[in-house]
């Protein structure tokens, strides 16, 4: 392989273009190593994203303190210290206020604003959409640490207000997204029918157009509920010993030594994320979901 | 003048000036939670934040002298080449992680939108779960995996591949790999969701007029997917720059970031240093953003010439 078979789309292929012109069979031998290539590097991709899944899972049923892959001896003993664990319930419950909260204010913030920018036109609209957006360019850390100071100045830091407020910022953007794409797709003209045949706006936003994005606005309610569950690093710096989420107690919990009961936590997690991408996907449509975020 | 018709214009006026301001109130109303959620939780803590960057450092007791003036913070990040070298270190594995989360990325989309039936459905749930799953699990699960006695280090060595262990943590490549894992999901769909914008009977068009695959992908698919890539681009860079808890349990104390360096000297209680720090990486990451996306836009002006 002196020159290097040409891969389909990393453009790996130029250098090896620019040499005599090949002749046909020798083209399409090295078209077929290629493909086979590109194949077998994106399998390595797909791999590589679903391995922590995997690993989590699997150790979370080993027996001993030490995680080892596969392990020795299958055994429910960490689930059961799960169960048993108030700090867990505790984050469990913290969790799931947390991305309720989020999902309700980032819902609610994302759609009216979707439905507002559209009249804007102009700079106007310019700028709410970089306004919206730029929360989720500024580093967590950043964000974290400001809403820190602010919301210490008035004793709310550590607070579930703090956690939700924290979570929307990057929620709020991705429901904003959703529902937005979801009103391109949207025929205008049908609100306006419904409007001169004297449905009021609220009449008609319920009416017609709630229903037409009925998709996107749950798609935009999921992301916002699962953007909560996972987020770490803002929660980190707002959350205290009270309000703290399940991913920032694993942080806690893995900062010390490995801990079998992080793994059952992640897969527990895991588990509610896929039935949310199912439920998603038979709602919405897997592809949809995955071009609209 | 009448007042038969004076009353029938002010009516006709009123009823205009009402459907304009109720058109444009409404509109304004409908933008309210939003303006307001960002002013309170965003723009003003993030202006804070800049005040207390400005502040003065207390030294004994309390993080800050409240309603002090001072360049203190900068200046502690001028004198300090701790922070010099983590800055440098930070942006250049930002620029890293960012090219290969793209270029990665472009290949998986490419695959996944090329791909039918099932295969894309697998493909596609593959990202939206990894995506889905918590940085922490992501970062943990790499650990376990790289670690020299990790599946990956026994798989290279049962096949032959290696002599003796790779070392794959605590170095830039555990913080690299576990970076990749935060972004990649987010440029793969990035770059999806324009491809499925795309005709793919040009690729097969292509194909057939007799463009080998390499050159079909380079000029019919690459240059629709460029809006995509400078969007996955724009989230990596972002967020690779404010990395944190990659480099935390993946490298050693060589592979501080800059977002490593504001939690340390929050916890040192250097309220007004650590707030300088968060205001010039975040400074420095819009800007680099900002110029990478005006940079693009006139290529992207001069291809179309």
């Amino acid at each position: 392989m002196s020159e290097g078979p040409p891969t389909r789309a990393d453009g790996a292929g130029e250098t090896v273009e620019s040499g005599p012109t090949p002749t046909a069979g020798s083209r399409f031998g090295r078209v077929a190593v290629g493909t086979w290539l590109f194949r077998a590097g994106v399998g390595t991709v797909f791999a590589f994203l679903l391995a922590p899944i995997v690993i989590v899972a699997v150790t979370s049923f080993g027996d001993s303190m030490v995680l080892s892959l596969p392990p020795e001896t299958f055994s429910t003993r960490w689930y059961e210290s799960f169960l048993d664990s108030s700090r867990w319930q505790r984050a469990t419950r913290n969790s799931l206020i947390a991305a309720v909260g989020t999902t309700v204010l980032a819902t609610v913030a994302g759609t009216t604003a979707a439905l507002g920018v559209r009249n804007l036109g102009g700079r106007a609209e310019g700028a709410v959409l970089g306004l919206a957006v730029l929360p989720l360019l500024v580093p967590g850390v950043v964000l974290g640490s400001s809403l820190l100071v602010f919301l210490g100045e008035f004793g709310l830091q550590q607070t579930y207000l703090a956690v939700i407020a924290a979570h929307s910022l990057w929620a709020t953007p991705l429901a904003f997204s959703v529902v937005r794409a979801s009103l391109s797709r949207f025929d205008p003209r049908l609100r306006e029918a419904a409007l001169d045949l004297g449905a009021s706006p609220t009449r008609a936003f319920v009416e017609v157009v709630a229903p037409n994005i009925r998709s996107g606005l749950f798609a935009a309610a999921l992301i916002a509920f699962v953007v909560s569950l996972q987020e770490f690093v803002m929660t980190l710096f707002v959350s205290g010993r009270d309000t703290r989420t399940i991913p920032v107690l694993a942080w806690n919990s893995l900062r010390n030594s490995l801990d079998p009961v992080v793994s059952v936590v992640s897969t527990l997690l895991v588990l509610v994320v896929v039935l949310a991408v199912v439920v998603g996907s038979l709602v919405v449509g897997l592809e949809r979901l995955a071009a609209d975020t | 003048m009448s007042d038969v018709d004076t009353a029938g214009g002010m009516r006709r006026v009123r009823s205009v000036l009402q459907a304009a301001s109720g058109g444009i109130s409404r509109t304004k109303l409908l933008l309210v939670p939003l303006l307001l959620f960002d002013l309170l939780v965003f723009v003003a803590p993030m202006g804070y934040l800049l005040r207390i960057s400005l502040a003065e450092r207390s030294v004994g007791g309390g993080a800050l002298q409240r309603g002090t003036w001072s360049l203190d913070g900068y200046q502690y990040l001028s004198d300090s080449s701790v922070v010099t070298t983590v800055f440098t270190w930070t942006m250049l594995f930002a620029v890293v992680a960012t090219l290969l989360a793209v270029g990665i990325g472009t290949l998986y989309a490419y695959a996944a939108w090329r791909a039918s039936g099932a295969t894309r459905t697998v493909l596609l749930a593959g990202v939206v779960m990894s995506m889905f799953t918590t940085l922490v699990v992501k970062v943990f699960a790499a650990r376990v995996m790289l670690s020299p006695e990790g599946v990956v280090n026994d798989t290279l060595l049962a096949a032959g591949v290696l002599d003796s262990s790779l070392l794959l943590v605590n170095n830039e490549i555990g913080v690299l790999i576990g970076q990749l894992y935060v972004v990649l999901p987010y440029t793969v769909l990035a770059v999806y969701s324009v491809l499925t914008g795309l005709d793919e009977s040009l690729v097969e068009a292509a194909n057939d007029l007799g463009a080998t695959p390499v050159r079909a992908v380079r000029e019919v698919v690459l240059p629709h997917a460029v809006p995509g890539m400078a969007v996955g681009g724009v989230i990596a860079f972002a967020w690779s720059a404010g990395a944190f808890a990659a480099p935390l349990l993946l490298g050693s104390t060589s592979e501080r970031t800059v977002a490593v360096e504001v939690q340390s000297l929050l916890g040192q209680f250097n309220y007004p240093a650590a707030a300088a720090l968060a205001v010039v990486l975040t400074t420095v990451v819009l800007v680099v953003l900002t110029l990478g996306i005006v940079l693009l836009r006139r290529r992207g002006g001069l291809r179309d010439v």
